[in-house]
């Protein structure tokens, strides 16, 4: 049987691959990529918890999902203000390259 | 009260300056009125103080030394007003005056009157200045009558910025920092205070922050007594902390001759006439009589401080060249007499150091006032540059001398009965240490001679000559002629201000009597 | 009705006068520029005190139960201002009266070319002259302490009344804080007192032989409190250690010294230590302080006065030297009042006050009688002036033979009265007997140097270019006042009961023998006594020596210049070096210890303070370079932190788990 233990290993794993990304890679569309990878690893998280909560506790709760639902809606609007701040970015500074934009130091 | 029955007229004498403040910052274009309008507030104010007073000598306070009155107030205050502010934090909106706070209620409009009239050919930016000027006043006396120490403490912070754009916008050369460590250094002194205030509200537990719910819940004899002697002392210390930077008290001074020698006549003046008896007023209001055992724990560093600046004030007088600095440092002198009258526990001492905040507060106006004629006509206030002075300002010449010789302490004069007191009261409780402060009578004598020999007496230097100094403008003369008056007046009648600080100040020391040791 | 309880009223007739002429504007000033004022005011106080003294002599006094004022009310205490009369007081009224109104009158000769500048002078002599009344009247020591420290402020403001000459200047300044060491002595004796007795009043102090006083106090306070208001004194009268302000303050006019520093202010040193009697024979070591002060006093400044070229620099040290011996006949006449009951030290030392105040200022005025026509204060550059200026070569004379000591004239009675009083007083304590030496010594060098000083000046040829004439009569006729007095005052002694029987009544409540001496007693006691023949001897043997050295011609002065006589000149041209001795002391040791307190100041105190400023904006820029910018480092750190509370919060905190 598929435990709930390996929706959160799974879970855990794409959040790991995900900071990861954020934490290092240079392109900031990558980065922002990366942060999906890290919101879909918490939405997955949450499914888990909701489908198995039948399982575990004996009633059912759909919140997880209701509330994936709502994650995944919020995770569309913060992408699309992410990469109207990154054009913005990207036409004053004429890179995307998050080592280069660093204007807001000592 | 007959005539105020009914009429909160303190919170009318606080309103004056607020409404010309306001006035004088919105008027616009017109920027010559200002000095009318500032004149004007700070005129009405000061009238009505003075009728305050007459009115208060009508019953000058009870004399009972229990310093409890029908269990609910703590000293008699007179046109008193209460009324509640912040329900939920216990503030509540209250004031009175009584013998302590009436010579320097007095004092305080008449410095901000005296000098808006000495300010008034301020050319840069006068409608600013003018309004400051009225800011502060309404700061200062705030600071004197409020009975709450929420308001106290806002009071006080009130002050501090109107003295710091003074500073940094009309001052001298280093303006700048000088306005920078005054603000900073006594806001810290301020934090300090504050920390104990909380300290103090909490412990007491009344729920309220007005002075007498504290006090009555901390020390009294008749309640609760819940601050314990542990708790005065720290509190205490810092609350000491945080008056004396303002007094100032050596070590804590060194923002004072910064400050004033940068700072433009006018506000000098009310530095030094104003600002340093608010920390003396908060020693003999807030921290002697609310924590009596910490003050009896640390009589000694008191005496100690105090003796110290009156020592080191003086004799670092002799070495300085700047005029301005010379009287801002014999400030730090006098205001450490102030400090040694409480120090003593004595009900002389007491009365003496209230005295002797309201002279220096006269004579130390005086003595920036011309220091402010000698820069103004001289271009210079570097005493080995000066000399002859009298010679071309015979007038300004002998209001110097009068100044110097009431600053020195000359019979007569208005500083003599304070000092001499003190040193009464000194000897009374500490003995042939006598001879420390003492000798400071000496050093005084010494320095002012020096400087009015150097500036007034002796041939003139050519550059000065050059400058064909004029004498006093009357915009000038006026105000040091009416303190010099003052000056005279008090120094041969002592009596009539006594007369107001005496049952006040043997209410603090019944206070004292029953807490401490 | 009681003229006494009007006594107050003296002091305000000059104030009035003061302010008259301060404030009426040029010309309401009538005649000299307000001397006219100066006149009416000095006079009006002159004719009340003359009805006060007569009062006085008559056996009336006012001591308690005058009229007082509240001055202030402190805590219970009450300082009240009020007048204290008796025959102590008649003696001071006396002198400020008479020579106060002739030196008025002569200086509407003296200043005549001041033009604008009399108007400050008479204000300020006005001034003086109200609170010298004031301090003499004075009832309790606070109040006497209060016109003490006026009085000084007016010596200084006339000390330096031409005070575009930085010598003026210096030495007013110099004066005024010499004064000031004293007054702070003086300060701290009524304040130990005050601690211990509750009040300043003398009727209170000094009742029933200070009973309440000694009851209070412990004996070593009473000791130290009247040492300290001696203190006073010391500085006041112009005693060693604090004497060197004196003769600086000759830079003031000579009718300035003449008054304040011959006749008035510095008597009030010798008045104060009179006064506080009835409680310094309760401290017998105060006493011999007073009298060692004295005679120390005495000697020195009569040594000084021997090089002296300066005319008034002589009347200086003369007059420095005179009031030392007024303060060791104080001093000795302590011990005879506790000893033998006898006041005859107190008699004597307040009528050589009263003698040295005519004379002396006589002395003074024909100085400036001289000055005024020659134009120069230097003896070298005078002589000859003898048959110029007649008047006041004769009238100098008198007052040099008065304060020689020749008899009948006053100096003589006065000081033998001191010395045999020393002398008795030897019986009682063994030093007395050296400070009797010590004060046959100054009798010596007295007539010495005052004789020197007239043949200096008045005998001889000129030797140098000068215009003299004699002064004009409004000077001259003071003169002669003067010099009656010095010829007549010493009969004092002998008119009436007797000074000594008259002042007998303001030792109040001491015990001493009721006077008992009939007025031929004391002159044969005078002229009966070797002693008084042996110093009469001396005063003769110095004037013939002055005449045979400046006189007569044919004597090598310049003996004194080399060697040990050399030595010892150079040592009092520069006055024993006391003078440099304090001015290096101010300068080298209060100067530079200030200068030292000011770098302490700025670098060490203030050095804390930017430190402190420092270190934060120090730290505050270490600490900003983790700003880098990088929005990666960001979230890392946040990442690392979040691990660290996770790791906190499952493990360390439920214990380990």
């Amino acid at each position: 049987m598929i435990t709930i233990e390996y929706w959160l290993i799974l879970s855990s794993l794409l959040l790991a691959i995900g900071a990861y990304g954020v934490l290092t890679r240079k392109n900031a569309i990558v980065v922002l990529m990366s942060i999906e990878i890290m919101l879909n690893a918490a939405n997955i998280n949450l499914v888990a918890f909701s489908s198995f909560h039948v399982t575990l506790h004996g009633t059912r709760d759909p919140s997880g999902m209701v509330f994936a639902l709502f994650s995944i809606a919020i995770a569309a609007a913060e992408v699309a203000v992410g990469l109207a701040i990154l054009l913005s970015v990207y036409r004053r500074y004429k890179t995307i390259d998050v080592d280069k934009i660093n204007i807001l130091r000592w | 009260m007959a005539l105020f029955a009914g009429i909160p007229i303190i919170s009318i004498i606080l309103l004056m300056p607020i409404i010309g403040a306001i006035v004088t910052f919105t008027l616009g274009k017109r920027e010559s009125y200002a000095k009318y309008t500032a004149l004007a507030f700070s005129l009405a104010a000061l009238i009505l103080s003075i009728v305050v007073a007459f009115e208060f000598m009508v019953e000058p306070s009870s004399t009972e030394a229990t310093g409890y009155h029908d269990g609910r107030r703590f000293f008699n205050y007179q046109f008193s007003a209460e009324h509640p502010w912040v329900k939920t934090l216990g503030i509540s909106y209250i004031v009175g005056l009584d013998g302590i706070s009436l010579p320097l209620f007095v004092l305080t409009t008449l410095l901000c009157t005296l000098s808006v009239v000495f300010a008034w050919d301020t050319k840069s930016r006068p409608k600013e200045f003018f309004g400051l000027i009225l800011v502060l006043e309404v700061g200062v006396l705030g600071v004197f009558v409020s009975l709450d120490y929420f308001l106290f403490y806002v009071f006080w912070e009130v002050v501090l910025i109107p003295m710091y754009f003074m500073i940094g916008v009309w001052g001298g050369p280093k303006k700048d920092y000088a306005a920078i460590k005054f603000f900073i250094y006594t806001h810290v002194a301020s934090l300090a205070m504050l920390v104990s205030i909380m300290a103090m509200f909490f412990q007491a537990n009344t729920g309220s922050f007005s002075m007498e719910s504290i006090a009555l819940a901390g020390s009294s004899a008749t309640g609760p007594r819940l601050f314990t002697a542990g708790f005065q002392l720290v509190v205490f210390a810092a609350l000491f902390f945080g008056f004396g930077v303002k007094m100032p008290m050596v070590p804590f001074h060194t923002w004072l001759p910064d400050a004033h020698v940068e700072a433009p006549t006018a506000g000098s003046v009310l530095l030094a006439g104003l600002l340093l008896k608010m920390g003396g007023y908060g020693i003999i209001r807030v921290a002697i009589p609310t924590l009596p055992d910490g003050a009896a724990s640390l009589q000694i560093v008191m005496a100690v401080i105090a003796i110290a600046s009156i020592l080191y004030g003086a004799i670092l007088c002799l070495a300085q060249k700047d005029l301005k600095k010379m009287v801002a440092y014999s400030s730090i002198s006098h205001m450490g007499f102030v400090l040694l009258g409480f120090a003593t526990f004595t009900e002389i001492g007491i009365v003496a150091g209230v005295f002797q905040m309201f002279a220096h507060g006269l004579v130390t106006a005086v003595l920036f006032m011309m220091c402010g004629v000698v820069q103004h006509k001289c271009g210079t206030r570097m005493i080995p540059s000066l000399g002859g002075l009298s010679k071309s300002m015979p007038k300004a010449s002998a209001m110097m001398t009068i100044g110097f010789l009431a600053s020195l302490g000359l019979p007569g004069l208005v500083s003599f009965a304070a000092e001499f007191m003190v040193l009464a009261s000194m000897f009374q409780t500490w003995g042939l240490w006598l001879f420390l402060p003492i000798i400071s009578v000496a050093i005084t004598a010494g320095y002012y001679l020096w400087a009015l020999q150097r500036s007034m007496f002796g041939p003139m230097p050519e550059g000065v000559e050059a400058m064909h100094a004029h004498d006093v403008s009357w915009y000038e003369g006026i105000p040091v002629s009416i303190l010099i008056v003052l000056i005279a007046i008090f120094g041969v009648f002592p009596a009539a201000m006594f007369q107001f600080i005496n049952p006040a100040a043997r209410i603090v020391f019944g206070l004292l009597g029953l807490g401490g040791g | 009705m009681n003229i006494l309880e009007w006594a107050w009223l003296i002091p305000v007739f000059p104030f009035l006068a003061f302010i008259l002429i301060s404030l009426l504007p040029k010309k309401g000033l009538w005649w000299e520029d307000g001397g006219g004022y100066a006149i009416a005011g000095a006079g009006g106080a002159l004719a009340l005190s003359v009805w006060v003294i007569w009062e006085v002599l008559n056996g009336h006094t006012l001591t308690v139960g005058a009229p007082t004022f509240d001055w202030l009310v402190i805590a219970g205490f009450k300082i009240t201002f009020g007048i204290w009369i008796d025959q102590l007081t008649a003696v001071m009224l006396l002198v400020v009266s008479i020579v106060g109104t002739l030196v008025v009158v002569y200086s509407g000769g003296y200043m005549h070319e001041e033009a604008e500048r009399r108007r400050r002078y008479y204000a300020e002599i006005m001034l003086f002259i109200s609170v010298m009344y004031g301090l003499v009247i004075a009832s309790n020591y606070l109040e006497m302490f209060i016109f003490w420290e006026l009085v000084g402020l007016c010596s200084y403001l006339l000390i330096g009344f031409w005070y575009e000459r930085p010598a003026a200047a210096s030495a007013a300044k110099r004066a005024f804080i010499v004064t000031r060491v004293g007054d702070i002595m003086f300060m701290a004796g009524i304040i130990i007192i005050f601690k211990y007795v509750g009040s300043f009043d003398f009727g209170t102090l000094f009742a029933n032989n200070a009973a309440a006083t000694t009851a209070a106090m412990p004996k070593d306070m009473l000791t130290l409190a009247t040492a300290l208001i001696f203190g006073g004194a010391i500085g006041k009268s112009a005693q060693f250690p604090l004497h060197e302000w004196l003769p600086d303050a000759m830079e003031g006019p000579t009718t300035v010294s003449a008054l304040i520093h011959a006749a008035t202010m510095v008597k009030a040193g010798v008045y104060l230590t009179a006064r506080t009697y009835p409680l310094l024979i309760h401290s017998p070591e105060s006493l011999l302080f007073v009298g060692i002060i004295g005679g120390i006093t005495a000697l020195l400044a009569a040594t000084v006065a021997l090089a002296a070229n300066d005319i008034k620099r002589v009347l200086a040290y003369s007059t420095i030297s005179q009031l030392g011996y007024m303060i060791l006949g104080l001093g000795a006449g302590g011990y005879l009042v506790i000893h033998g009951g006898s006041e005859a030290g107190y008699a004597a030392a307040t009528f050589h006050l009263m003698n040295h105040a005519f004379f002396k200022a006589l002395l003074f005025l024909c100085a400036g009688s001289v000055i005024h026509s020659v134009g120069t204060n230097d003896m070298r550059l005078m002589g000859g002036l003898g048959r110029k200026m007649p008047i006041t070569s004769i009238t100098m004379l008198v007052g040099a033979l008065a304060i020689a000591g020749i008899p009948p004239l006053s100096g003589f009675w006065s000081k033998d009265e001191v010395l045999s009083a020393v002398y008795g007083a030897g019986e009682f304590h063994f030093t007395f007997f050296i400070l009797w030496a010590m004060g046959v010594a100054t009798a010596f060098l007295t007539a010495f140097y005052m004789f020197r000083m007239w043949f200096l000046t008045f005998s001889g040829s000129a030797r140098s270019e000068y215009h003299a004439h004699e002064s004009p009569k409004i000077m001259t006729v003071p003169l002669m006042i003067l010099t009656a007095l010095a010829l007549t005052s010493g009969a004092a002694l002998f008119i009436g009961a007797g000074f000594k029987a008259f002042i007998l009544g303001s030792l109040g409540s001491i015990p001493v023998e009721p006077e008992t001496e009939t007025l031929g007693e004391i002159a044969s006691a005078v002229f009966t006594s070797p002693f008084t023949y042996l110093v009469l001897g001396l005063v003769i043997v110095g004037i013939l020596s002055a005449y045979r050295i400046y006189y007569m011609h044919g004597f090598n002065r310049t003996i004194f210049a080399a060697g040990i006589p050399g030595k010892f000149q150079k040592a009092l041209e520069n006055r024993w070096y006391i003078s440099k001795f304090y001015d290096d002391f101010a300068l080298v040791v209060v100067y530079g210890f200030s200068k030292l307190a000011d770098l302490f100041d700025r670098y060490v105190i203030d050095g804390v303070v930017n430190g402190v400023a420092y270190l934060g904006a120090r730290t505050g820029g270490v600490i900003r370079k983790a700003q880098s910018g990088n929005v990666q480092r960001y979230a890392s750190i946040v990442i690392i932190g979040i691990v660290i509370i996770l790791f906190f919060l499952l493990y360390v905190l439920p214990g380990g788990a």
